[in-house]
């Protein structure tokens, strides 16, 4: 028999993803786990594998296609007998079955909206509360714009624009179109899908959070020697032992301290939510762009374990082979620049984390020792925090990078 | 066996609800089956309800008005009744509305099939034809099958002079003496026509007021005119017994607190409500939920327990008004197919058609009492209406209740010539949420009893120049 392949629910948040290959022609044979689609979604690329074996007797997809979960994919032709037909069921409600033979078609309305059972206290004509229940708007939610507050059918399609823009992630108006070969030669490219995905959240963080930026230095003279020294060590065992490990580690003592810096704020914007956990969120620059693999349980891993997650995690991000599950979770975020360049940067918030860490270029610097009277030459790395203030304060601020300063200077911390 | 036959959506009864019902799923593109045990489309409503009933209260108001013309000058003659001209004239209105029913019906090819329809699962009818039983199997089905005249024990209800409200509609003859058992809306309308037609009329309801539930004020100028028109009012009564005795008259036992007293009448109407036809339906092969009353159980969807199956108008409960039931058959229409429609009113009017008529919607002040539910009333008596005063219908009044804080209308009651065509508007300004400034800014025409409603908003403004309120 015949079985359609459809795109399943791709995880939470990721409503599509673009076709970067199709992994089979007609007429081959796939079978069971067999990858039969490549999409590149939401900083990662996905395998899609076929769940039955058997015979490609249509594709219905190509490379470029952007896709939703419940697309049909292709039909296989299955050996298997019995195979549940989801896909009809699930593309053709619309149709009534032939009479008599069928199951009977469950109204198909059931769960295509919802309305308050009553509209007490709801300030609108009866046409507009029709309109609220085509669009499956819940109408006592909404703000009247009219005469004394009643709700208008602008209103109800002021609501749904809004929620457009917001699930998008912005909320921009239409740009003017610019000729810029006006001035001289131009090339278009296109941007990734990565870089566009980015660039939306990005703008949103940007425009709802209120961002501070702290600035701060750590004098890493002692951890940078002792870094060399585990490095050789690791060596002999395979592992590449670099300095993030140990701001992730310096971060998240800070970060038990002071949870507020590892919270986000719910939905309402009116509770905190502190988390017991302490994932990290790691900037990595790709090829196709900025994304953020997590690195989970930070406080119970070792220097070593650090290492081998974050060669793991950036190796598969730079292949677009991150789950994404990996890039979920985090609770604070690590961007270092201190490998390029660089005296300070004002990092971008990941909502829903609450501040977010930047590191520029450690330099060996003259600094004058009170106790020996005489200056010395030390390893200093400049860092930054920028933070959400509404839930931050700057003098909580001020305390935690002041207080990762001392961390980061204190071999103590790191020596178990 | 039996024919059969496959509806993607079939309707049971072809009432105002019915027929709603299966036209507008019809007009949405569904195979439609309408089945009704009348040899005619329209149901009780049009066929032994509101319609005939409306013709027969157009003469009887008709009658009234010109006796009343003797007063101003003009005299006619006694009446002559001619009662089988009097029937044929309203059974000719009744066919007029069935053949255009029935008309609509073809023009949509919704098929009609005249039967008694039970049920015999979840997704299959069986009608008892002319031609035979058919089954019907259907993807959605809605319960449209309306409700019957109640009756009260110690009654002969098969006798011949005990009438129902269709039975007394049949008009066989006037009636010297005529009992109506109840003094609702029914009773007080048949009883009006045949007070007017010749009949003494003598009314016993169980409760001490007539239209149970109405406001008093309201029901004042209708009992004041009753009074005259009819032999006697008797509140707070009950007829425990009608014996019916050789010579065709009935022996009536009438109980109140002073006593049990006997009484003969020719006929007696009885009129003490109705109850739903869930009972001719085998719902039991179904797994369709039905409460305590005999009412399907549906919700705003019109959806029953059952999911195919919907239910609409007198069968899924009070008011068992014929708009009621359109609305809802059009929400079941719309939902069964695939539509996101809900029944989502925030009134449903209520109209007395005697004369004068008595209309309401939304909250009564009687409801607002019983429930200490605060409201402002802005009230104008027609006595102050030029157009009342000219149309010897100055006993009349508007009021509209307000919501003390946002002077929202929260109900309307009217009572009136015309009162139930006026009682719209009240519908339309508590459905668009309007507040008495609306209603006293809006201009009314003059001199109208439609005024009266934008006047009513005035007094309740304090802007009101028709009348003087110290």
């Amino acid at each position: 028999m015949i079985k359609e392949i459809i795109l399943p629910e791709l995880g939470e948040g990721i409503d599509g993803a673009e076709v970067s290959e199709v992994s089979v022609v007609v007429g081959g044979v796939v079978a069971v786990d067999e990858t039969i689609v490549v999409l590149e979604s939401d900083k990662a690329s996905m395998e899609i594998p076929a769940d039955v074996s058997g015979t490609i007797t249509e594709i219905l997809v190509e490379a470029g296609d952007e896709l939703k979960s419940g697309c049909l994919l292709m039909k296989i032709e299955t050996t298997e007998k019995n195979v549940e037909t989801k896909a009809t069921e699930q593309r053709a409600p619309l149709t009534e079955p032939e009479p008599k033979t069928e199951e009977l078609a469950p109204p198909e309305q059931e769960t295509a909206f919802e309305i308050p059972r009553s509209s007490e206290n709801v300030f609108a004509s009866p046409g507009v509360r029709r309109l609220a229940r085509e669009l499956g708007i819940n109408i006592q939610i909404i703000k009247g714009s009219g005469q004394k507050g009643r709700i208008t059918k602008d209103d109800l399609n002021g609501y749904i624009k809004l929620q457009m823009a917001m699930s998008s992630g912005s909320a921009s108006t239409p740009k003017q179109e610019v000729d810029f070969s006006r001035w001289g030669d131009v090339e278009i490219q296109k941007l990734t899908r990565i870089k566009r995905i980015a660039g939306e959240r990005l703008q949103s963080a940007w425009q709802s959070i209120p961002h501070v930026t702290q600035f701060d230095e750590a004098d890493i003279t002692d951890i940078d020697a002792y870094r060399k020294k585990l490095k050789t060590e690791g060596i002999k065992n395979g592992t590449k032992v670099t300095f993030l490990p140990f701001l992730m580690k310096a971060a998240t003592i800070v970060l038990k301290e002071r949870p507020a810096f590892n919270s986000s704020l719910d939905h309402t914007d009116q509770n905190l939510v502190f988390k017991n956990y302490y994932h990290l969120g790691i900037a990595v620059d790709t090829p196709n762009g900025l994304t953020v693999p997590v690195v989970r349980d930070v406080d119970k891993k070792s220097i070593f374990d650090l290492s081998e997650n974050l060669r793991d995690l950036s190796s598969r991000a730079r292949d677009k082979k991150l789950k994404p599950d990996e890039m979920k979770g985090a609770t604070f975020t690590i961007s270092s620049l201190g490998g390029i360049g660089g005296t300070g940067f004002s990092p971008i918030v990941n909502p829903p984390e609450v501040a977010i860490l930047g590191v520029s270029r450690s330099a060996w610097k003259q600094v004058f020792d009170k106790k020996a009277g005489e200056f010395q030459a030390r390893f200093v790395m400049p860092f930054s925090l920028s933070y959400d203030h509404r839930v931050i304060d700057g003098a909580a601020a001020a305390a935690f990078t002041s207080r990762l300063a001392v961390v980061l200077s204190d071999l103590s911390y790191f020596k178990d | 066996m039996a024919k059969s036959k496959h509806a993607e959506i079939v309707v049971i009864g072809a009432g105002p609800g019915g027929y709603a019902a299966a036209f507008r799923a019809a007009d949405l593109g569904k195979q439609v089956i309408l089945v009704d045990k009348d040899p005619t489309l329209g149901g009780v409503c049009l066929n032994r309800g509101c319609i005939p009933s409306k013709a027969l209260l157009h003469l009887s108001k008709t009658m009234e008005e010109a006796s009343h013309l003797s007063k101003m000058g003009i005299t006619y003659g006694e009446p002559q009744i001619d009662l089988d001209a009097i029937r044929a004239h309203k059974d000719k209105i009744v066919l007029q509305l069935n053949e255009g029913i029935a008309q609509m019906a073809k023009d949509r090819k919704v098929e009609w099939v005249k039967g008694a329809a039970t049920f015999t699962s979840n997704s299959e009818l069986r009608v008892k034809t002319d031609v035979g039983d058919i089954a019907i199997s259907f993807n959605k089905c809605i319960v449209a099958a309306g409700s019957a005249s109640a009756t009260i024990p110690g009654l002969p209800a098969d006798h011949p002079s005990v009438l129902t409200s269709r039975t007394a509609l049949d008009l066989v003859d006037i009636p010297k003496r005529l009992l109506v058992i109840g003094g609702g809306i029914i009773g007080l309308e048949l009883g009006q026509v045949y007070a007017a037609l010749g009949s003494r009329v003598s009314v016993v309801e169980r409760l001490p007021h007539l239209l149970p539930g109405t406001d008093s004020d309201l029901v004042r100028p209708l009992q004041r005119k009753l009074k005259k028109q009819f032999k006697s009012i008797q509140l707070s009564s009950k007829v425990t017994k009608v014996e019916a005795s050789e010579g065709g008259t009935l022996e009536v036992t009438i109980e109140n607190e002073k006593g049990t007293k006997k009484e003969f009448f020719n006929k007696a109407l009885v009129s003490v409500g109705r109850k739903p036809n869930t009972g001719l339906l085998n719902i039991e092969a179904t797994d369709v939920e039905v409460n305590e009353h005999g009412f399907i159980n549906v919700d705003v969807y019109q959806q029953t327990s059952e999911k195919n199956i919907f239910a609409i108008g007198d069968i899924v409960g009070n008011p068992m008004l014929a708009h009621k039931a359109t609305h809802e058959g059009k929400v079941a229409a719309e939902v069964a197919s695939g539509h996101p429609a809900a029944f989502d009113v925030q009134a449903i009017p209520s109209v007395v058609y005697t004369d004068p008529e008595v209309a309401w919607a939304g909250l009564t002040e009687t409801e607002a009492k019983d429930n200490g539910i605060a409201y402002e009333k802005g009230e104008f008596p027609w006595a102050a209406s030029g157009k009342a005063i000219a149309m010897n219908a100055n006993q009349g009044k508007t009021k509209i209740l307000f919501d003390p804080e946002n002077k929202k209308v929260l109900g309307v009651g009217i009572v009136g010539t015309g009162a139930g065509d006026m009682i719209s508007e009240g519908m339309l300004a508590i459905e668009m949420g309007a507040d008495a400034e609306d209603i006293s800014l809006t201009v009314h025409p003059h001199p109208t009893l439609g005024e009266t409603f934008g006047m009513a908003a005035e007094v309740f403004e304090g802007t009101i120049t028709d009348l003087y309120v110290p």
